[in-house]
């Protein structure tokens, strides 16, 4: 693996993404539309006071960032696979790793600079302030896509084929968006333990970061203590993706 | 120094056994034709050598590397044409290559590439427009792209058209005289015998045959054959008949050349006329023939 093969996959994949309708619609148009629609609709219909905002906003974010990243990859890997342009990008000197990481490269880059629109049209649009640690939302938004593109890549191994891919992945996109209150405050309708539950997912963790990041005060070392426990979720979701991928990513179809 | 070398490769999916313990050698510069039927395991054998299965007993080297174990070094040096591989449908001829020199190291570049594959008209064609031979030309550009020392041809010429077929021949033939070796797989047993010095024919997993190509055919018997007359039984030729085909006389023999001789003789002391007189040597067609009849016969003998 080489830092120019990953950039030259990414950069090709990138090229990909905004030839594809669907992609464009689904990860891009409805990710801007929604993620400053909800919440801006919010604001305008019944100012509830900037701690609901934000709810809304990183609820509403870390739904489509679940779109735009674990839905988005597993679709396209499981199409490159069934259509074998995996295996023909297998025939150069890529390493297995530039193929999948460059994909997972460009959408991390994608995602985040699609949350940077999203929030930055917040800040202008509605009463939502900056965040006092951008570079702790930063990373999580970083961090968050890149282990939710690893899960999607690991999700592939049991979609068996590239038409129910997207079908497939909208179970994950509900739990994001239940769990993050992205759908409003649904898990008041659900048991405790839903909760607890859900409070495992990696865009959990993204959300709790993020809201320390936006907390009105505190400190770069109280930062670092209040962020320990979702970077650990997002390392345990990392080592489970890697290990995934590694034990069960298939690179073509399965001989009929 | 041999470039590419099986030995004892065995290679099973599940209970089926794809490739039972073959052993062959290519030497570099030299273009070997791997033969036989759907499901003989060609494709497996060359799935191996590629570096996409490993072998389950038995090993295999390719330019001296261990394909499954070193498969980053043997990739950098070898081109591959898959039998059925996607292309990017909506990038052009030009964009696909563009995005592949990308992908290895020290590429040919485009223009080169699409002279010596025949695509350089269709430069501008969107990928999913192309007909199917277009897209084999297009799959063998890309294989050819890092100057590789072998490659691996998985029936290179499927759907093309005759005249693209004698180019890619000619591509093929150029390439190996440049020094790459070829392995190559095909149906086409007119494109094995012009092409390949070197062959295998494979049937459930095991080499049937093998050898020099011409070694093997001169082994092999010919074939005389041609219209009876009418007026002559079969019984009176100079030459006892191997069969009858109808009017057809067929002989099958090591020596075709001479039998025919015989027969023109023998027809112009008579004033006969020998006609559609076709002599020819042993094609692989005819070893193919012999090797599916062979079975049939075994077949039999164990009813």
């Amino acid at each position: 693996m080489s830092a120019r093969d990953l950039a030259v996959v990414a950069r090709f994949d990138s090229r990909l993404f905004w030839r594809d309708k669907t992609a464009l619609t689904t990860s891009v148009g409805l990710f801007v539309l929604l993620g400053i629609g909800l919440p801006l609709m919010m604001d305008r219909v019944g100012p509830e006071g900037p701690k609901f905002l934000l709810d809304i906003h990183l609820g509403v974010l870390v739904t489509f960032l679940t779109v735009a990243t674990f839905s988005q990859i597993a679709t396209t890997l499981t199409a490159r696979r069934d259509q074998l342009l995996l295996k023909r990008m297998r025939t150069t000197g890529l390493s297995d790793r530039d193929i999948l990481g460059g994909e997972v490269g460009n959408l991390v880059i994608q995602a985040t600079l699609l949350t940077g629109v999203v929030s930055v049209a917040l800040y202008a649009l509605t009463g939502l302030t900056m965040p006092r640690d951008p570079l702790l939302y930063l990373v999580f938004v970083v961090a968050g896509s890149a282990v939710l593109c690893l899960l999607g890549a690991a999700f592939t191994a049991v979609i068996p084929r590239t038409e129910v891919a997207t079908v497939m992945t909208m179970p994950f996109f509900f739990l994001a968006g239940i769990g993050a209150g992205g759908f409003g405050p649904m898990l008041e309708m659900l048991p405790g333990w839903a909760g607890t539950v859900l409070d495992l997912l990696p865009t959990a963790a993204v959300v709790e970061a993020a809201q320390v990041a936006y907390a009105a005060d505190g400190t770069f070392l109280g930062d670092l203590g209040a962020a320990a426990v979702p970077a650990l979720k997002l390392v345990v979701w990392a080592a489970i993706g890697l290990l995934a991928v590694r034990r069960w990513f298939r690179w073509e179809t399965r001989r009929s | 120094m041999t470039a590419i070398q099986v030995d004892g490769l065995t290679k099973s999916y599940g209970d089926f056994a794809a490739v039972k313990g073959i052993s062959f050698d290519v030497a570099p510069g030299e273009i070997f034709a791997l033969l036989g039927r759907n499901g003989a395991g060609k494709t497996t054998t060359m799935e191996v050598l590629a570096g996409f299965q490993a072998p389950d007993e038995g090993t295999v080297r390719v330019l001296g590397l261990d394909p499954a174990r070193d498969r980053s070094r043997v990739r950098a040096r070898i081109g591959i044409m898959l039998q059925e591989a996607g292309f990017f449908p909506d990038l052009t001829v030009a964009q696909t290559v563009d995005a592949w020199r990308d992908f290895v190291a020290a590429p040919r570049p485009r223009d080169e590439t699409l002279e010596l594959t025949g695509l350089a008209a269709k430069a501008t064609t969107k990928v999913r427009q192309l007909s199917g031979g277009e897209k084999r030309r297009l799959d063998l550009a890309l294989a050819v792209l890092s100057r590789p020392d072998a490659l691996f041809l998985d029936e290179p010429t499927a759907g093309m058209d005759p005249e693209a077929r004698r180019n890619t021949w000619e591509v093929i033939q150029r390439l190996a005289g440049q020094g790459t070796t070829i392995l190559l797989t095909t149906h086409y047993l007119e494109e094995a015998q012009r092409l390949a010095s070197s062959m295998a024919i494979m049937d459930q997993g095991l080499i049937v045959a093998g050898g020099g190509m011409a070694e093997t055919l001169a082994a092999e018997t010919g074939r005389v054959a041609f219209e009876l007359p009418s007026s002559v039984p079969p019984e009176e030729l100079p030459v006892p008949v191997t069969t009858m085909e109808g009017r057809l006389a067929v002989y099958r023999l090591a020596d075709p050349d001479l039998t025919a001789r015989t027969l023109l003789n023998w027809a112009s002391e008579r004033g006969l006329r020998l006609r559609g007189l076709e002599v020819r040597t042993a094609t692989l067609e005819d070893l193919f023939l012999d090797l599916a009849s062979g079975e049939k016969h075994e077949k039999k003998a164990t009813v």
